[in-house]
C-alpha cells in the first residue's frame, strides 16, 4: 500500500467530497439526526477508504501517519458534514482499543467504529472524580473467569447511542496507590445491570449522559491490557486528543468564524474589526501551536504535559469567538433560536472539559515551569 | 541526526554563544559595530531566515539593544544598507532609529533609552520582515522577564514558603508561558503563501504575549521588581516601545479584522 503525500491526499479528498453528496438533511438539528448523519458520513468514507488511512493495517486500516486522519477530520468538520464532537470520539477511542485490546479483539471491533456500524463511548469521569479522576470509585471485582462491576459514571458523551464503552473501573486493594489501582474493559453496553440516563444540559443538546452499573458481569478477555493499566491508558489518550482532535476543532472553529465574518461584514463595518481580528489571531496562534504539535508527534517525539498549552490556548481561542459573536451579534444568542446560542453556551464547557484550564495551569507550573509543589 | 546536520547545530550553538557574550558586554552603537565585526551583513543576507529569529531573540533576552532593525527593513525593501529608514509607530506617528545617536545631546526622551526620534515624514517600505524581526525581539523579552519572575518566585518566602507554591502565582506564571509559546508558534510559520499577514499575526501575537508577560511578572515580582535596582524595569519598559513599533498589537490585530472583513472569510495560513 502506498501512502500519498499529505497535500496530495487532501486534493484526492476534495475532489472526491466535491463528487459525493453528504451535506447533512436541513431542518432537522435534533441529536438524532446529528447521530444519523455522523453513522451515514462514517459509512461513505470507510467505504471510499479515506477513514482508514492513518490507521494501522491490523486493525483493518491502511496504514501511512496519523496526520492523515487530521486531514479527513479538517475536511468533515470543517466543512460541517459532522459535528466535532461525534467525530473526534474516534480519535479518543480507537487508538485506546488499537494500543491496549488483545489483537483479535482490537482487528474485530475497530472497523466497526471506523465505518459507522457502531458508536462507542468513553467512561471515564464520575459524580466524585472530575478533575481528579484517579480517585474514581467504580468498582470491578474478579469473579471467577469474570469481572463484576458496579458503580456509577457521569459525562459520558452519546452514551445512548453507543453500543460498547471503553470503562476506567477500580480493580486495586485500597492500599493500592491510585495510579497503579485503575484497570479498564471494553463493556457491552446492552449488558444486564447496566441503564444510560441523558443529563439535559444547559446548551440544549443532551449529549451527555449518566451511566450507571449495577453487578455488570464482563469476560476478562475484554480486559484493556493488564490489572492496574487504567491511569497509564487514560494518559496514552492525550497525545491524540491534543493533536488530532484538536486539529478538527479548530478547523471547525475557522468555519464559524467565516460564517461569523459573513454575517457582519455588511452591517458593521469597521466597527467590528478589532473583535474579529483578535478572535482571528487566537485561532490562528492555536493553530500554529497544533500544526507544530502533529509535526513533533508525527517525528516520533513523545507528547507530555507541553499540550496543556495546546489546550489552553484552545480552549481560550474558543470562548473568545464565541463571545466575539455575542458582541457583533447583539440580540441574536438571546432572542433567537439560532445555532449561535447553542455553541455560545456549549462554549462555555471548554475550559472545564477535557482538563478544566485550572488543571492545566496546574500542570504546566509544575511540569514546564519546574515550580515545585503547590 | 546527519553529521553536516549536526556540525550545523553545534556552529549555530557557538555563533549563538558568542552573540549572547557580546551582547551582554556592549549595548547601542558598540554593539552595531561589535555585530558588524561578527558579520551580521552577511548573516542577514546569506541567511535571514536563521539570523534573524537567533538575533532578535537575543537582544530581547540579553536587554541589550542594536540598530539593526534598519538592516532588516532596509534589505526586505530592496534598498541600500546603511541609513535609518523612518518607520511607523502606533498613533500614525514615524520615528527613526538613530544607528550614531548623538552622545552630547540631553537624555533621550524615549521609554527606555531607546534612540529613536520623532520624524514628519513617512516612507514606503516593506514591513513583514521588521516585524517578525520585532516578534523575535519581543519573545525574547518575554522569556527573560518570566525567568526573572519565575527565579523570584522561588526564592521569595512569605507566610514560612516560598511564593510559588502559591496557586496565584504559579497560574500568572503559567499564563505567560502559554502566551509566549502561542506568540512563538506564529513566529515559526514560514508564510510563505501570505508572507505579509503571517508577519503581521506574528507580531500582534508577539507584543501581546509581551504585554501580558510584563504585566504577569511584574505583579508576581512585587515591589522589588518597581525598583530601578531589579532588572525587570528595562524589560518592561523594552516592550512598551517595541510593541509600538511597526503598528501595536492592538492596531495590527484591528487591522487583521478589517482584511477578514473585506475578504469576506478567515485565511488559513497554516496547514498540515
Amino acid at each position: 500500500m502506498t501512502v500519498p503525500s499529505t497535500a496530495d491526499f487532501r486534493s484526492q479528498l476534495v475532489a472526491w467530497l466535491d463528487e459525493n453528496e453528504l451535506t447533512p438533511p436541513p431542518d432537522d438539528h435534533s441529536l438524532d439526526a446529528h447521530q444519523a448523519q455522523h453513522l451515514r458520513v462514517l459509512s461513505a468514507l470507510y467505504d471510499a477508504d479515506w477513514m482508514r488511512y492513518g490507521w494501522p493495517e491490523s486493525a483493518g486500516g491502511l496504514g501511512g501517519p496519523a496526520i492523515l486522519r487530521a486531514v479527513v477530520g479538517e475536511e468533515i468538520v470543517g466543512r460541517g458534514l459532522d459535528h466535532p464532537g461525534p467525530y473526534s470520539m474516534l480519535e479518543v477511542l480507537a487508538p485506546t482499543m488499537i494500543d491496549y485490546a488483545r489483537p483479535e479483539l482490537a482487528a474485530e471491533m475497530v472497523p466497526r467504529l471506523l465505518s459507522g456500524r457502531e458508536s462507542w463511548c468513553q467512561g471515564f469521569s464520575e459524580p466524585g472524580s472530575g478533575s481528579d479522576l484517579a480517585s474514581l470509585s467504580t468498582r470491578a471485582e474478579q469473579r471467577g473467569d469474570d469481572w463484576v462491576v458496579n458503580g456509577q459514571k457521569v459525562w459520558t458523551s452519546f452514551a445512548q447511542y453507543a453500543s460498547r464503552c471503553v470503562l476506567l473501573t477500580r480493580t486495586g486493594a485500597p492500599a493500592t496507590p491510585n495510579h497503579e489501582a485503575l484497570t479498564a474493559f471494553f463493556v457491552d453496553l446492552d449488558a444486564r445491570g447496566i441503564t444510560v440516563r441523558p443529563l439535559s444540559a444547559m446548551h440544549g443538546v443532551d449529549e451527555f449522559c449518566e451511566v450507571y452499573f449495577d453487578e455488570v458481569v464482563v469476560p476478562a478477555d475484554r480486559m484493556l491490557g493488564e490489572p492496574g493499566d487504567g491511569w497509564r491508558l487514560a494518559m496514552d489518550l492525550l497525545p491524540y486528543e491534543r493533536s488530532t482532535c484538536f486539529w478538527q476543532r479548530i478547523a471547525y472553529l475557522y468555519s464559524r468564524l467565516d460564517a461569523l465574518i459573513d454575517e457582519v461584514k455588511g452591517e458593521l463595518g469597521p466597527a467590528a474589526d478589532a473583535d474579529l481580528g483578535a478572535a482571528y489571531l487566537a485561532l490562528h496562534t492555536v493553530r500554529c501551536r497544533s500544526q507544530a504539535t502533529q509535526h513533533r508527534l508525527a517525528d516520533g517525539h513523545k507528547l507530555g504535559p507541553d499540550t496543556s498549552i495546546d489546550k489552553v490556548l484552545l480552549a481560550t481561542a474558543e470562548q473568545q469567538l464565541y463571545d466575539t459573536a455575542r458582541d457583533v451579534l447583539p440580540g441574536v444568542i438571546e432572542l433567537d433560536d439560532s445555532p449561535w446560542r447553542t455553541e455560545f453556551l456549549y462554549s462555555r464547557a471548554a475550559t472545564i472539559y477535557g482538563g478544566t484550564a485550572e488543571v492545566q495551569r496546574n500542570i504546566i507550573a509544575r511540569r514546564l515551569l519546574d515550580l515545585g509543589k503547590e | 541526526m546527519k553529521p553536516d546536520a549536526e556540525s550545523d547545530s553545534l556552529s549555530l550553538g557557538l555563533l549563538e554563544d558568542g552573540l549572547r557574550k557580546t551582547m551582554l558586554s556592549a549595548s547601542g552603537a558598540e554593539l552595531d559595530a561589535a555585530l558588524a565585526d561578527m558579520g551580521w551583513a552577511e548573516m542577514l543576507s546569506d541567511m535571514p531566515e536563521v539570523a534573524i529569529p537567533l538575533v532578535f531573540r537575543l537582544l530581547g533576552e540579553t536587554g541589550s539593544h542594536a540598530s539593526i532593525l534598519n538592516d532588516v527593513v532596509l534589505q526586505s525593501s530592496r534598498r541600500e544598507p546603511g541609513g535609518a529608514p523612518a518607520l511607523p509607530y502606533a498613533g500614525g506617528a514615524q520615528v527613526v532609529w538613530e544607528r550614531h545617536p548623538d552622545s552630547t545631546s540631553p537624555v533621550h526622551p524615549v521609554l527606555g533609552g531607546l534612540p529613536l526620534r520623532r520624524v514628519d515624514e513617512g516612507e514606503l517600505l516593506r514591513l513583514a520582515e521588521g516585524r517578525r524581526a520585532l516578534g523575535w525581539w519581543l519573545v525574547g523579552s518575554s522569556r527573560t522577564m518570566l525567568s526573572l519572575a519565575r527565579q523570584h518566585a522561588l526564592d521569595r518566602v512569605q507566610f514560612g514558603r516560598p511564593i510559588a507554591g502559591f496557586q496565584a502565582i504559579r497560574h500568572r506564571l503559567a499564563e505567560t508561558l502559554v502566551a509566549i509559546e502561542g506568540a512563538e508558534a506564529t513566529l515559526s510559520l514560514p508564510g510563505v503563501d501570505n508572507p505579509d499577514l503571517t508577519a503581521l499575526l506574528a507580531k500582534a501575537a508577539a507584543g501581546k504575549a509581551a504585554l501580558t508577560a510584563a504585566r504577569h511578572c511584574q505583579q508576581v515580582l512585587g515591589g522589588i521588581g518597581f525598583t530601578a535596582e531589579h532588572d525587570l524595569h528595562h524589560h518592561v519598559k523594552r516592550v512598551l516601545v517595541l510593541d509600538g513599533l511597526l503598528g501595536s498589537s492592538r492596531e495590527l490585530t484591528r487591522k487583521a479584522g478589517a482584511g477578514l472583513r473585506a475578504r469576506g472569510s478567515a485565511p488559513r495560513l497554516v496547514n498540515l
